[in-house]
């Protein structure tokens, strides 16, 4: 972080202080936001290192010490040759879900979820899990770097134009949907041109093909013409509207407001600081991998307001718990968590539109919530794992050196999934509900444990 | 491999309850002390047409000179429409809304639209959805803004809520809840399956919430939606045990959701709003086939829907309502398909409305920008909607008043 961009106020660099130590629930809040959750061990491991080592981890993608399969790579590349070869939608959700969860580098997958969504592209119009495959891994390469090498990688790749009917869009007879929904949702957002400025750039992005499967550019549809595009002449052809694009100011703040729209909560960012981390961006070229740290290593990301005041979408919920809770071996089925994610209203490759996910709030709907709390029971009854069985939450406690007691049991989880004791009446009546004291054993502790999973404070983070 | 619909049934056995779990399920205590079934107020169903139909092939101005003019490679023969006019005709594949038609069970209003049309798919959804059609840039809800709310929320906001702890609206489908349905304080859910509602954890999960969920911040927003999720499954597992009548729908996924709802009207559910989409309108490309899919699953599903709830003596009840974000242009783009435009037909179906075309249409040779001048105010519909049938206020759910529109029988 050198450069002219100095970083004030809300983008400062965090610094453990009486208001905003570094303690248990910061560091759930950092792998939560940043990450699929973490083990007790590894948050033992980050609060006792420190913040620069945690955030330094998960940069690194060395934040995750349990669970890290050696061929990893090898199995993941192997899984989705297998969904592309059977050409099976199913088994890509659970090749990508099956990388989530196993993944030595977190922090990525997450930014490949925050650009699924960003450019939104839906296979129930490509129908071709190979293509699919391929745009994923785009995002994954690039989804850290400057966004001008993302959004280049993206418009040149058949998914989007083929989900955006850019080969349709010739000389003489324009489509205008690439052109609306580059200005609209992957660069300036609404507000920033006019219905001119999309008739011009979808001239201008004419003779944009699928050849073979790969982007080619057919000069014979292309019309060469002038246009005027956001003010300036010229014969702007389709890469030109697209670095036009980059360098408005504009698509600087919608991207500060996409990194925070995943990494601060409800009212913690206002206008000022959304400029200030715009105005970062156009000095370090769009680079988005600069944004992600900056967020990270500041004061705002750790202060009081920012925590616990997200709601979790059903990736990050789903995989979270299976993380944390050490769902490891046996593993769950990554084809199931996939039906699961559906269930929660999120179906990885099938967003509800290019608009993306509503998210926030409006994960909460009543079926999203049952769908929640029916996954968290399945998950800990072993219901998940190719053959039932029975995971032992006692002993994975006492394993930590906790659950002596129920009390001290269901504090136990409750950090691990939250970072903070509970409030002395939700214990209580979670006690209440399962029976006392009598109830510590290995049933008991699985249907308490699918109650804290299930409730309200653990879908916050 | 154990489903989830494998692990429900698990879930509701009651000997495997009692073997497992040291308390008594609070949704079967709770259920057996439900409010008895809703038999009466009216119901409106919504369905919308995403993505932007073509109303121009679906309710054919084939008098129009403009119709000949401006439609080439799209041009629907005439011969082949159902005629309902001297200057109109259905789809060909609109048999079942015909049928509608001539039993005096749909109506048909020309040319609805709003002033200065947007084109953007979300801009132009967000304000039918919102009544609102001078939303600022940040009002439209691309994320950047949750403060928008629907017009079906606003007006739920100003009745009663259903006396069975029911929602007071329900989306049918896997999106998330359309801003339609947003309100300040009425409640609304998304359901996508009846049995992916009942709760399986296996302990009295909602007694740990009692008492909680007071305030209005997110933690006690969580809280609330929670509990109203709860008291919406203990709901749903009563209508699952309630007996079916086998009534006919197509295989379509259209009217698999018509026919959730047409369960849970049966079941006596009080939820008085029920809303559903049917996406893909959205034809840039190669038109013509799909659009006559999507027009002849649209049809099918309504006729089979008001057949059903005819069958069980409660169609009076139902009046459904069917819209699209905007037209499409007039003039064929060069890909056989056409681009986003503005003002188009809506759909009310049910025994009560007011059977027929109504309003005016607007004439293909008189346009504005390429694209069909609107004749009736959405928000007009919208007010009839509310007012007659409904019987709830509409001056805050539309921001002003709007004199209705008639689409009843007298």
């Amino acid at each position: 972080m050198s450069n002219s961009w100095d970083a004030k106020g809300a983008w400062s660099l965090y610094r453990p202080h009486a208001e905003a130590p570094w303690n248990l629930r910061r560091v759930v809040h950092l792998h939560r936001r940043a990450g699929f959750a973490a083990t007790w061990s590894e948050l033992q491991r980050d609060l006792k290192d420190g913040p620069d080592a945690a955030i330094n981890r998960l940069l690194k993608g060395e934040s995750r010490r349990e669970g890290v399969p050696d061929d990893f790579a090898s199995i993941a590349d192997m899984l989705a040759t297998q969904a592309v070869e059977s050409a099976d939608a199913m088994r890509l959700k659970a090749w990508w879900l099956y990388r989530m969860l196993w993944t030595p580098d977190p922090l990525a997958e997450r930014l490949t979820l925050v650009w699924h969504n960003h450019f939104a592209t839906s296979n129930a119009k490509i129908s071709d899990p190979a293509i699919m495959r391929r745009q994923n891994e785009i995002f994954r390469k690039y989804g850290r770097g400057p966004f001008g090498e993302l959004l280049k990688a993206v418009v040149h790749d058949p998914a989007l134009l083929i989900w955006l009917d850019a080969p349709a869009n010739r000389k003489g007879r324009p489509n205008e949907n690439l052109a609306r929904e580059l200005m609209e949702l992957f660069t300036l957002g609404i507000g920033h041109y006019s219905e001119t400025d999309v008739k011009e750039a979808a001239r201008g992005l004419t003779g944009w093909r699928v050849k073979n499967g790969a982007f080619h550019e057919w000069p014979p549809d292309h019309d060469d013409g002038e246009k005027t595009l956001l003010g300036r002449k010229g014969h702007w052809k389709g890469d030109d509207v697209v670095a036009m694009l980059l360098k408005h100011p504009a698509t600087a703040r919608r991207l500060a407001w996409r990194v925070c729209e995943w990494l601060m909560g409800e009212n913690a960012v206002d206008d000022s600081a959304l400029d200030a981390l715009a105005a970062g961006l156009r000095e370090h070229d769009l680079n988005i991998g600069w944004a992600v740290e900056t967020v990270l290593r500041s004061q705002a990301f750790f202060a009081e307001r920012n925590l616990g005041n997200r709601v979790l979408g059903p990736v990050e919920y789903l995989i979270g718990l299976a993380r944390a809770l050490e769902c490891f071996d046996p593993p769950p089925s990554s084809l199931l968590l996939a039906e699961w994610s559906a269930q929660m209203g999120q179906d990885l490759f099938y967003p509800p539109n290019v608009g993306g996910w509503p998210g926030g709030r409006d994960w909460l709907s009543s079926q999203g919530i049952i769908a929640r709390a029916n996954y968290a029971a399945t998950l800990v009854e072993g219901r998940l794992t190719r053959y039932p069985s029975s995971p032992n939450f006692l002993a994975q406690a006492r394993r930590h050196g906790r659950g002596r007691s129920l009390d001290d049991l269901l504090t136990f989880y409750i950090e691990l999934l939250t970072g903070a004791p509970p409030e002395p009446a939700w214990r209580k009546r979670l006690r209440a509900s399962l029976g006392g004291e009598a109830g510590l054993n290995a049933n008991t502790v699985r249907a308490a444990v699918a109650l804290i999973c299930a409730s309200p404070q653990v879908q916050l983070a | 491999m154990f489903s989830r619909r494998d692990f429900l049934r698990a879930g509701l056995h009651s000997s495997t309850l009692a073997a497992l779990a040291p308390t008594i399920p609070a949704f079967l205590a709770d259920s057996a002390r439900a409010a008895p079934a809703q038999r009466d107020g009216r119901i409106l169903i919504v369905i919308q047409l995403s993505g932007g139909n073509d109303g121009i092939n679906t309710v054919v101005p084939f008098a129009d000179e403009g119709y000949a003019k401006y439609r080439n490679a799209l041009r629907l023969p005439k011969d082949d429409l159902l005629k309902i006019s001297n200057e109109f005709g259905l789809h060909p594949s609109m048999r079942d809304a015909a049928r509608l038609l001539e039993d005096g069970r749909l109506a048909v209003v020309h040319g609805v639209g709003y002033p200065n049309p947007s084109r953007s798919h979300f801009k132009s959804m967000a304000i039918w959805q919102s009544a609102n059609a001078k939303l600022s840039r940040g009002d439209v809800p691309d994320a950047e803004s949750k403060a928008v709310l629907g017009w079906i929320g606003q007006a739920l906001d100003g009745g009663r809520k259903p006396a069975d702890g029911s929602p007071g609206a329900v989306y049918i489908g896997t999106e998330a809840l359309p801003v339609a349905l947003r309100g300040r304080r009425s409640a609304a859910s998304v359901m996508n399956r009846l049995e992916d509602s009942i709760l399986a954890l296996k302990a009295d999960a909602k007694s740990t919430l009692a008492g909680l969920g007071s305030g209005q911040d997110l933690a006690a927003f969580v809280m609330r939606s929670t509990l109203d999720a709860y008291s919406t499954s203990d709901r749903m597992a009563e209508v699952i045990r309630a007996r079916d009548r086998d009534a006919r729908y197509p295989a379509t996924g259209l009217a698999g959701r018509l026919k959730t709802i047409a369960r849970l009207i049966k079941g006596g559910v009080g939820t008085r709003i029920f809303y559903t989409s049917q996406s893909t309108y959205d034809t840039h490309y190669v038109q013509l086939s799909l659009h006559a899919d999507l027009l002849g699953e649209l049809s099918g599903a309504l006729r089979a829907f008001l057949d059903d709830l005819s069958a069980a003596k409660l169609a009076d009840r139902v009046l459904v309502f069917c819209f699209s974000e905007f037209g499409r242009r007039v003039q064929e783009n060069g890909s056989q398909g056409t681009d986003h435009g503005t003002a188009g037909p809506v759909f009310l179906a049910g025994p009560k409305v007011q059977a027929g075309l109504l309003g005016e249409a607007p004439k293909l040779l008189d346009l504005k920008d390429g694209d069909l001048k609107m004749t009736v105010d959405f928000r007009r519909v919208y007010a009839s909607v509310l007012r007659d049938w409904l019987n709830l206020p509409s001056q805050i759910a539309l921001g002003g008043d709007f004199e209705p529109f008639p689409l009843l029988r007298r």
